[in-house]
């Protein structure tokens, strides 16, 4: 059944990510500047001591493709993605744009999906836990305190943190990814390094998050306290807990799932902001050292990435929530 | 016989900032072992109050403040949540009114039976759960297969025995049932309620039935208990309270049962002459989610009917899942037809635009089940009422709006200075769907789809809204679509009956003729099923079983 159903939905993924590859290329063709142009101006500005601009141009060109007719640029680009060609970066030149993401990529997905699970899981008992009629005073007692870190951006609360632990006391590091000295390998001295240095990270991130995700399920618990099958298991005398865990927190689950979901696809563009701030060697860094240096392709290869996986994500919500809701598994059926 | 539950002096009050609601005012009465006890009353009389109080399930602000309740010997008033919770399924077991969502749409059966039992020290699984379900499912009239099922794969009749099955897994002393077939229809209405025969007869349990039908009543209980804003004002055997009734409420509520007895006559007819029909369904039929492999369901069979002439009130009944909607939709516009044609004036209805689809419109009007939701509550009702008469150019100005709303509330029997210029929430269901007629009215329709307009209001307010629909065709010469599963005040209102099963017309003609001698047998499951409010007289003929193990059906109405 999973996988007549992956068959079903896999056209419509590739329907969007041809579509966002699409207006990934048009949207470049539409600005007024070349990319290349810009970069060689740039660096004549800076070092000045560039003469022929326009043969170079045209030399860059011919080896980007860019001399080509539009359609042919755009075959050649779907058929790139296709096998993962990216091209190649314009700040570091001759590197691929695709090993530059491989090489972030890992550090992000680590850092963020642990990061966002632990935020999501902690935020849904917790946001449920406030709404319940009869919630442990602690609970209602450290509310505010949550909401109030929804309210910061990760940043801030990232910059409070390493200023706190790394700079007054320093029991963390300031940033990187990894020890200097260290050297990456596959063991366990390393590993265990990798996870002291993500730690104020990851505990930014989660901090900041549990508030939005504690809220959205206040609401949704809220509405679902007031549904009869609630009225009905307290009046049959279930327990407190098997009310609020199998009736209450399980129906809450469904659409804050799909919510979770869309928010992991976003994860692989990093939470650029925070890796900016801990100098973390995520796709987020990557794609702000980009932007500084206008490297158009690492851009529009991070970007793409981000559409591959929100795509993905959306197909594995569709194939897990049938699992969690029979309705939508009935449905499938037919 | 051992009383299984003594009230006494039992008062409830609401703590309301403009001061206290007294719902239940010194309430005492008592339940013998294995009696059946009807509590009856409009709504906002108390009996569901009580019962709430007897399960400790009392929310804010409602507090009892006086009395006492004892089960077998346990004083429930006061008892510790926990205590409490545990006497609820195991001693007192409830059944609720809302059986199509009282069940956790992401458990099968099986789930929440078991649920149950192991929180009340039955911690159950494998083989011995599943017998255990078998065996609760089997006493409900329902096969073991259902316990795989999840709720939304049940019908309405089904989930509601369900419920039964869940409340006698633990063979409680008490069972308080709060009207648990008014969403019901009358078929699946009997089938419900002889299972809580057969229950009682084989565990013993007492019943605790909360309703407003003195049909339902006296065919089901033993004793029957009157309540009135908060208060017991009569009480006695089921028999002696239907045929002597002494306190005047009692009186007026048994009046106001409809019955297929006595009819009144129809009131002269404004104008008879031959017009062509405003609305005519040339073999109009519905079939929903057809494929190009799959046939689809067919909800209504292609018919032909016309509206706008004669006969002035039709009433289509039916079960849920009959057609009987779809008709009504198909009339409205809400649905187009899949075969033949729905047409307006000689045009499709669908085909309408402009000029033609505003008539359209103000032609044919609507009354629906549900007045609570059927007004936006952030306005004011007269902005409801307003509203088409200005959208629709009938009047110009405000006043004379105001002055055509006055004379509408005037003729459904409402005071237009007490509701205009309320909220929806400050008025009673029967004031607000008053309003929804009044609503339709104004427009000055040719044709009116009342789509069960009083299953949701107390009885004794049914017959003024279905008097004020017979006011209507007299002096308004408008034509009534009449859509109910109720027989017996299809009976009352209409001049002509067609009774739909599973989607095709299998009677129809005048309501004498259709209900008093039914030629269908299906006609005569249905006018069998009706609950007479008459405690000697049989309720129905053999005992149907139809529902076990069917396929799910469509919900009831809107």
């Amino acid at each position: 059944m999973i996988l007549s159903r992956l068959l079903r939905r896999l056209p419509m993924l590739l329907a969007v990510v041809v579509t966002a590859a699409t207006l990934n290329f048009a949207l470049p063709k539409l600005a007024p500047k070349n990319p290349v142009e810009t970069k060689l101006l740039e660096m004549a500005e800076q070092g000045g001591s560039l003469t022929d601009i326009s043969g170079l141009i045209r030399s860059y060109e011919e080896r980007f493709g860019l001399d080509q007719p539009v359609i042919v640029q755009y075959f050649s680009y779907l058929k790139g993605l296709a096998t993962f060609d990216l091209g190649y970066s314009l700040a570091f030149y001759p590197t691929r744009v695709a090993d530059l993401i491989l090489k972030a990529l890992p550090w992000t997905i680590g850092l963020l999906l642990t990061s966002t699970l632990i935020a999501f899981v902690i935020g849904l008992l917790f946001g449920a836990l406030i709404a319940w009629n009869r919630a442990p005073r602690l609970a209602r007692v450290i509310a505010p305190g949550v909401m109030a870190l929804a309210a910061l951006p990760y940043y801030l609360l990232g910059l409070a943190l390493t200023y706190v632990f790394a700079f007054i006391w320093q029991i963390f590091p300031l940033g990187g990814g990894y020890s200097l000295m260290a050297l990456p390998s596959w063991s366990w001295a390393f590993a265990l390094d990798v996870f002291y240095h993500s730690l104020l990270p990851a505990l930014s991130i989660v901090l900041a998050s549990i508030g939005t995700w504690a809220l959205t399920t206040r609401g949704l618990m809220v509405t679902v306290q007031g549904e009869d099958y609630m009225v009905y298991a307290e009046a049959n005398g279930l327990s407190e807990r098997r009310r609020f865990l199998h009736y209450g927190l399980r129906n809450v689950m469904l659409p804050q799932v799909t919510a979770l979901a869309l928010h992991l696809g976003h994860i692989a563009a990093g939470a650029v902001l925070v890796e900016r701030v801990f100098n973390y060697p995520g796709v987020g860094m990557l794609l702000f050292r980009a932007i500084e240096q206008s490297d158009y392709f690492v851009i529009y290869g991070v970007v793409y990435i981000v559409v591959l996986m929100i795509a993905i994500a959306m197909l594995i919500v569709d194939l897990i929530y049938p699992l969690l809701d029979p309705r939508i598994r009935a449905e499938a059926r037919q | 016989m051992a009383d299984v539950l003594q009230v006494h002096d039992l008062s409830v009050d609401y703590q309301l900032a403009t001061g206290a609601v007294h719902a239940a005012r010194n309430v005492s009465f008592t339940i013998a072992a294995g009696e059946r006890v009807g509590f009856v009353g409009e709504s906002g009389s108390g009996k569901t109050t009580v019962a709430l109080a007897l399960l400790g399930m009392l929310r804010h602000p409602g507090r009892v403040v006086g009395g006492s309740a004892q089960l077998e010997g346990t004083e429930l008033i006061g008892l510790p949540r926990a205590a409490h919770a545990q006497l609820r399924l195991s001693r007192i077991a409830y059944v609720p009114q809302g059986a199509m969502n009282s069940l956790n749409p992401v458990q099968t059966v099986r789930r929440s039976i078991a649920d149950g039992l192991a929180d009340h020290g039955q911690p159950l699984a494998g083989t011995t759960l599943t017998e255990r379900v078998a065996l609760l499912l089997q006493q409900v009239g329902l096969t073991p297969e259902v316990a795989d099922r999840f709720p939304h794969e049940l019908s309405g009749g089904m989930k509601q025995r369900v419920c039964i099955a869940i409340a006698i897994s633990l063979s409680p002393r008490l069972i308080l049932a709060d009207e648990p077939t008014s969403a019901l229809d009358v078929v699946t209405q009997r089938q419900v309620m002889e299972t809580f025969g057969d229950i009682r007869a084989r565990l013993g349990s007492a019943l605790m039935l909360i309703g407003h039908d003195f049909g339902l009543m006296a065919q089901t209980v033993d004793r029957l208990v009157v309540m009135k804003d908060g208060r017991i004002v009569e009480t006695g055997e089921v028999r002696d309270v239907l045929r002597r009734p002494e306190h005047p409420y009692t009186r007026d509520l048994i009046a106001s049962v409809p019955t297929l007895g006595e009819r009144r006559s129809g009131g002269t007819l404004a104008s008879t002459d031959e017009r062509s029909p405003v609305i005519h369904l040339a073999g109009a039929g519905r079939t929903y989610g057809a494929g190009l492999r799959r046939p689809g369901v067919m909800a209504l069979r292609p018919l032909d009917l016309a509206l706008g002439g004669e006969p002035r009130i039709l009433s289509v009944v039916g079960q849920s899942g009959s057609g009987k909607t779809t008709l009504g939709d198909i009339v409205l516009g809400f649905v187009d037809p899949t075969a033949g044609a729905a047409l307006y004036r000689g045009q499709p209805i669908a085909s309408l635009r402009g000029a033609a689809r505003q008539a359209y419109r103000r032609d044919v009007q609507a009354v629906f089940q549900d007045p609570y939701s059927a007004f936006n509550p952030f306005y004011r009702v007269d902005r409801a009422l307003a509203q088409p008469l200005l959208k629709l150019g009938i009047v110009r100005t405000r006043s004379e709006a105001t002055a055509r709303m006055q004379a509408a509330c005037a003729e459904v029997g409402l005071d237009p200075d007490r509701v205009l210029g309320r909220f929806a929430h400050q008025l009673s269901g029967g004031q607000r769907q008053r309003l929804m007629v009044a609503r339709a009215l104004m427009l000055r329709p040719r044709v009116l789809v009342a789509d069960e307009p009083v299953s949701m209001v107390d009885a004794s307010l049914r017959f003024a809204i279905l008097d004020a629909l017979r006011t209507l065709r007299d002096r308004h010469d408008v034509t009534v679509l009449y859509v109910t599963h109720d027989l017996a005040t299809a009976y009352r209102v209409s001049d002509h009956v067609m009774v739909l099963h599973s989607g095709a017309v299998v009677e129809e003609g005048t309501a004498e003729a259709v209900l008093r001698e039914p030629a269908h047998a299906y006609t005569q499951l249905l006018v069998d099923s009706i609950p007479w409010p008459d405690p000697d007289r049989a309720w129905g003929g053999s005992a149907l079983r139809s529902d076990n193990g069917s396929s799910p059906q469509t919900k009831t109405g809107r």
